[in-house]
């Protein structure tokens, strides 16, 4: 099976993540055949944005996939379609 | 993302609106026969942190998921309050709700109204502390400080947990 376009993720950006990209999301190609392991996309963002301090936010911030909070990182390969947000450090209430 | 949003779920009503907070109707919104006891908290725009002036307070939210955690937030509340001494478990939570308001929220206006309905007072204190508690812990929301003096583009995002 071959794509014409490859897989894609569409990432979320909050508060401290918004401020320091400039951006409320993003769409991020994703390897076609054995995907992104949820562990490396930081690093992936981190450099996509390397002029902006996304990466110290990064390293305080957890992850949601498709609007479930992930507990284990190690346990999520991203294979495109899937909606990941990045969740800094919440202040509500 | 930052939408305004609504989830009612059997265990209360949960809101995210740009709306101003009418903390009368959501305090109203609880209100049963069963009830001898509400509790209410209000959260609002403090003038001031750490010395500084604030001049106001924004919230952002991520809608879809905040709403989600919330309302598992008031299940739990629920439950934890619920005594199973009987035939069959009765929650002394009759009835409760969560509006957060989202956007600019200016000094002395309430950004979030819980309030919780329950047969005796001493449930409807601690229910309603336990939905605060863990609605600051948890939800996907976000407030942004502004301060008399510095730049809007200064303003830091905060964050409820202990540095």
């Amino acid at each position: 099976m071959s794509f014409e376009h490859p897989p894609e993720i569409t990432v979320l950006y909050f508060a401290a993540a918004a401020t320091a990209t400039r951006l409320d999301s993003e769409r991020i190609p994703i390897p076609a055949v054995d995907g992104l392991p949820l562990s490396s996309l930081a690093q992936v963002l981190a450099t996509r944005h390397a002029s902006t301090d996304l990466g110290r936010v990064l390293a305080t911030s957890q992850w949601s996939v498709d609007e479930e909070m992930v507990d284990d990182v190690s346990a999520i390969v991203l294979k495109g379609g899937e909606e990941v947000a990045v969740i800094c450090p919440v202040s509500g209430g | 993302m930052s939408v305004e949003a609504r989830l009612k779920t059997e265990d209360g009503l949960v809101v995210l609106t740009y709306e101003k907070l009418d903390t009368q109707a959501i305090i109203a919104s609880v209100g049963d026969v069963t009830a001898g006891a509400t509790a209410v908290f209000i959260g609002t725009t403090r003038n001031s942190f750490k010395g500084k002036t604030v001049t106001r307070l924004d919230y952002q939210a991520y809608s879809s998921l905040a709403i989600k955690t919330m309302a598992s937030i008031l299940r739990d509340t629920r439950n934890k309050f619920t005594s199973h001494t009987d035939q069959h478990p009765v929650s002394a939570v009759i009835r409760c709700t969560v509006h957060h308001r989202l956007g600019t929220v200016p000094v002395g206006e309430p950004s979030i109204v819980i309030a919780v309905s329950s047969p005796h007072r001493k449930e409807s204190f601690l229910a309603c502390e336990y939905i605060l508690e863990e609605v600051k812990a948890k939800a996907q929301i976000w407030k942004r400080e502004f301060y008399e003096g510095e730049q809007d583009e200064e303003a830091e995002w905060k964050s409820n947990a202990a540095p």
